[in-house]
Formats: C-alpha cells, structure tokens, sequence
C-alpha cells in the first residue's frame, strides 16, 4: 500500500534574478514496509527531494500525496500537521535535545505529535526498548556514543508510529560496524511495524537493506531499480 | 509533558545565570531608586501624616510644610467659632540658627505648639516629658540631629538664636525634606526667640473636626473667613508637600531616569541573552518544527524562560532590595518598597521579559526547518 507518492516534482531557487533548477520532474513512491535507498552525489537534489517528501519544503511543481492527503503548497500552515502525523525523521547530526535525557527526547517529540502524559511515557520507553537502549534512557546525549544517539533518533522516529520514515545519511556519522548495527536495526524495525522507509546516502552498505536503490543526478531520477 | 523550556535554562547554568543577573540588577536598581526616592518623599511629610489634625491652614500658596510663611496668630480665633470646629490651635513651623558647643552654627527646624500631646507631635518620644515644654527655655531634639549636629544628651543645653536652651527630651523618626534636624518647643518661647519675625503671628492653624462635622462645609466656611490664607486636607498638604520637592528638585525626573534606565539595562540583557541563546540553539528550534511543531510551540518554550527569568531575577533582586535595608538605615535613609511596587516591579520585570524575547520570536519565526538537514 503507498503511503508516499511524489509525481514530477520540480524545485527551483532563486539566486538574484535567476532560477536554479534543483528537482527536474521527479516522481517517487513508497510503500508501507519498503525500504528505499536514495542514492546521489553532493547537489544532486537528494536532500531538497527529502525536504519536500518529508513536508518541510513545497515544490515549485508537481505533487506530493501523503498517506491519500494531496500537500497543498499555498497551504503550508499545513505542513507541521502532515508531518506530526505521518512523518518521523532521522537525521545526519541527530539532532537531539542535549538538554533532555535520551527517553525525554522521545517523549518530548511525542508532545509535539499531540502525545501526552502516561501514554507519551508507555511509547517513549516502548521504543526505546526497541531499539535497546532501556539501560541508557536516563542518560543524556553528551553521555552517549555516537551509535547510541543515533539509535535514541532513531526512536524518537518511530514514536508515534508515524507510517514514513525518512533518513538523512544516517550512517554518516558512524563508524563502519555501528553504522552496520544501525541500519540493521532500522530494517528490522521498519519491516516488523510495516513502516515505508527512505534513506538518502552515500552508504553503500545502505543497499544491503534496501529493496530497491534510487539514484538521482542533476535533479533528475537516474535510475530505479532492485537491490542487489 | 517534557519541559524543554526549563531544561534548556537550565542546560546552561553560566548563561541562566548571566540572563537572571540581569533582571535581578535591573530590579534592585528599581527598587533602591524608587524605594529611596519614596523614603525621602516620606519625610517630606512625615508630620503631616502623624499630626492629628483633619485641616491645616496655610498663608497663601505655601510651599510645602518646611517653607512657612507668617500670618496674624489671631486668625485661630475666627477657625476656633467655625461650626463643626472641635479645635483647633496654632503651629509654627521655622528654622532657627542653632549654635552648637564647637561654636559652629547649624539649622534646626523648629515644630512650636501650646499643647503637642494633643496634636500627637512628636509622636516618638524617647526620652522626656512633653509638658516640660511649657516650663521654660526647653527644647526637644530628634535623635537624628546627631549626625548632624554630634551627639548630643538630655540635660545638655544648646543656642537657639542666641538664647540658651536645655535639651529636655529626645525623638525618633521627626526628619524633615531636606535632612534638616527638628527640634520641639513651646509656642510662645519660639515666638520670644525669634521675635521681629514671629510676634503675633503664625505658620499654620491646624484643625480638628468636631464627629459628624462636613469637612467641605467647615472648609468653604474656614475659607470665607480667612480669605488671604489656604486650608488643605491632609492629605492634600502632604500631597503638596511632596510634589513640591519632587517637581522643584528634579529629584522625581531624576528618579524616573534611573528606572527608565535600570528596566532598559535588565531589557537589554535579556534581549542579548535570550537572543545569543536562540541562536545557538537554532537547529533545535528547527527540529520541533522538523518534527511537527509549529512557531507557537517555540514561541511558548522562549516566552516560557523569559517567564522564568523575571521571577527568579525578580526574588533575587528583590531580596537583594530588602538586605540593602539596615544598611540605607545606618545612613538615615529609608528604602521603602510598598506591596503595590513590588507588584508593579514584579509586573513589569515579566512584561520586559517577554519584550525583549519578542526580538528572537522574529528569529524564530524565519527559521527554516530544512536546516536541520545541514551540517
């Protein structure tokens, strides 16, 4: 079942008069339980195609259809409500709270989404128990590894159980072997709670959990197909 | 729900505590100015206000108490036959060169009655007998002219224009304006003293109302009889009093300056606080709006710590009025921080708190969200 269609999207910035064309007619789906690799050189587009997916930008053109919701791009009041209800991310940094515990930035996040008091606590310590990190829920994140603020983000992506998982270079920060941990347990946890996910990387480790790799160059999809 | 608005305060100790500095000085500097202010206002007043007398008949356009001018003393007669008049008796208020043993001259403001028990002046006497006053050349010293004019005992005798007086008792708390010391003593003798002035002739009528009486009734009569003088409530001669020293001086633009620049100093660093802080924190920002949340959720975090840094400013600055207290005592000055400007210090510190906040709600509100995405 799609959760996440995008039909030739196009993008362009201004730079003085000028348009600079980032996205030339893009079109992407994904589908609950999928994982998809999103593969490209530096200014291919990767991360605006991520940014408009994940509802952060609008597109100059085509349209993006969240979970049967066409986005609106003259509505982008919006935009925060699509992306509190179906989207979770993950981010390259991983963005974390450094003031709050590695359960708090969850639970935190479930706020945001609308979550609040004893149920934000259950799901909260939920994922953290899933991505195994129960013994470190108290800790905050300057007291964490690199591999373990990665898993904290990456529950703080699944609370809520937003139904697309969008990554942005997860691994990046990582080293090899963790980075390999994190994107297994990314796979697991995606097939087993039927989340779409989506990876923009460099990575090419991210290929072996993904069913199908995307490549995109000059801001056009350059190819679309299985993973090997 | 999790507090990020606490907890990023609190996150950075050396920056909380730079922002509630601020707004704790800020506070204190209100408060001394005001307070100081209000305590030398006070003793403008200060017997008018302890003076059982519901009227006070001035000449005309007097001043302030301090600043009396002479009229005929036989106008307490005509006041005394107003109906609705219980009594009323007359005060001289009047500076007199006081000689002290060191041969060195000084002032003393000099409070002359019939009958001061029946006026409650003074109405702090630490030492003496007020009906001693009316026995001979005897005097009453506040305790304050001891910065002044040195310390001093009872049964010691000072020159009051040239003529010996004996120090027969002693007050507290009679200050004058203008830090002048008083002295008490019997009408007729300040009369005697300073006779080509005072001879037959007054500085004020006080007035006490006989129960029931109309205050405007007794007024508008007082008024018709004595044409060339002005009668005053009360309160409106303290009122007077005060506004004369505070438009006159300078002192209350002066007051004003220093709040104008004490709020506009705690604003400030707020503001740069508040700000630095929001820009350090910016790719937070922009992962609660990445993760669903909008400019109101942000807004609510940096107005939530702007809260938070007026009350906790407020308390330290304020307790930092009220420990400054004896020590402006020892220098007979008095801080006075009456609840209604505690509330509108408290008011305004959380007012200027969220202003100057406002400045990173504009920040906020352009930031993108897809920076988050960047390195």
């Amino acid at each position: 079942m799609t959760v996440l269609e995008a039909a030739e999207i196009t993008k362009e910035y201004r730079e003085g008069l000028e348009a600079v064309p980032v996205l030339r007619g893009v079109s992407l789906s994904l589908a609950r339980g999928e994982i998809v690799s999103l593969e490209g050189p530096s200014g291919s587009g990767k991360t605006t195609l991520l940014s408009i997916l994940g509802c952060i930008l609008t597109p100059t053109g085509g349209r993006v259809v969240v979970e049967g919701e066409e986005v609106d791009p003259d509505r982008p009041a919006r935009l925060p409500a699509i992306r509190r209800k179906s989207i979770g991310f993950v981010f390259q940094q991983f963005n974390l709270f450094p003031s709050l515990t590695a359960l708090e930035n969850v639970e935190y996040a479930l706020n945001v989404k609308g979550v609040a008091g004893a149920a934000a606590r259950r799901e909260a310590e939920r994922v953290i128990d899933a991505v195994g990190l129960s013994d470190r829920s108290g800790y905050l994140p300057r007291d964490l590894s690199g591999g373990q603020k990665q898993r904290v983000a990456v529950a703080r992506a699944l609370a809520g159980r937003a139904p697309i998982l969008l990554a942005d270079e997860p691994t990046a920060n990582l080293d090899s072997q963790i980075g390999g941990q994190i994107l297994e347990l990314f796979r697991d946890l995606a097939k087993k709670e039927d989340r779409a996910l989506l990876i923009v990387t460099h990575d090419p480790k991210v290929r072996a959990i993904a069913d199908r790799v995307v490549g995109i160059r000059d801001g056009v999809v350059s190819e679309a197909r299985p993973a090997a | 729900m999790v507090d990020l608005a606490t907890k990023s305060l609190l996150h950075d100790k050396l920056r909380f505590a730079i922002t509630v500095s601020g707004v704790a000085f800020a506070v204190a500097l209100v408060f001394v100015q005001v307070g100081l202010f209000l305590g030398i206002l006070d003793n403008a007043s200060v017997t008018i206000e302890h003076a059982d007398a519901d009227l006070w008949i001035t000449s005309k356009n007097t001043p302030n108490v301090d600043f009396a001018h002479t009229f005929p003393e036989s106008a307490v007669q005509r006041v005394r036959s107003v109906p609705g008049v219980a009594r009323a008796d007359n005060l001289i208020v009047w500076y007199m060169t006081l000689t002290l043993p060191s041969g060195a001259q000084e002032a003393s403001l000099v409070y002359a009655l019939d009958d001061f028990r029946r006026w409650n002046l003074p109405w702090r006497v630490a030492e003496g007998d007020l009906t001693d006053l009316g026995r001979g050349q005897y005097v009453f010293l506040d305790a304050s002219a001891e910065k002044r004019f040195g310390p001093f005992a009872v049964g010691e005798y000072r020159e009051y224009l040239g003529q010996r007086m004996k120090i027969v008792g002693r007050t507290r708390d009679a200050l004058s304006f203008s830090t002048t010391p008083i002295s008490f003593m019997d009408f007729s003798r300040a009369q005697k003293l300073a006779y080509q002035t005072l001879a037959n002739k007054t500085t004020y009528v006080l007035v006490k109302l006989a129960p029931g009486a109309d205050l405007e009734s007794v007024r508008a009569e007082i008024r018709r009889r004595l044409p060339y003088n002005d009668v005053y409530t009360k309160n409106e001669w303290a009122k007077r009093s005060r506004a004369y020293w505070v438009e006159s001086t300078g002192l209350g633009l002066n007051m004003m300056l220093t709040v104008f620049l004490g709020c506009l100093v705690g604003v400030v660093v707020v503001a740069q606080t508040l700000y630095t802080s929001t820009m350090e924190h910016i790719k937070e920002f922009g992962t609660v709006k990445a993760i669903g949340g909008g400019n109101g959720d942000i807004y609510r975090i940096l107005g939530k710590q702007a809260a938070i840094a007026a009350v906790i400013g407020f308390l330290i600055g304020a307790a930092m009025s009220y420990a400054m207290r004896p020590a402006i005592a020892k220098i007979s000055l008095k801080l006075i921080i009456p609840p209604s400007l505690a509330l509108v210090v408290f008011a305004g510190a959380v007012v200027l708190c969220l202003a100057a906040a406002m400045i990173s709600f504009r920040k906020v509100a352009s930031i993108d969200p897809a920076l988050v995405f960047r390195n």
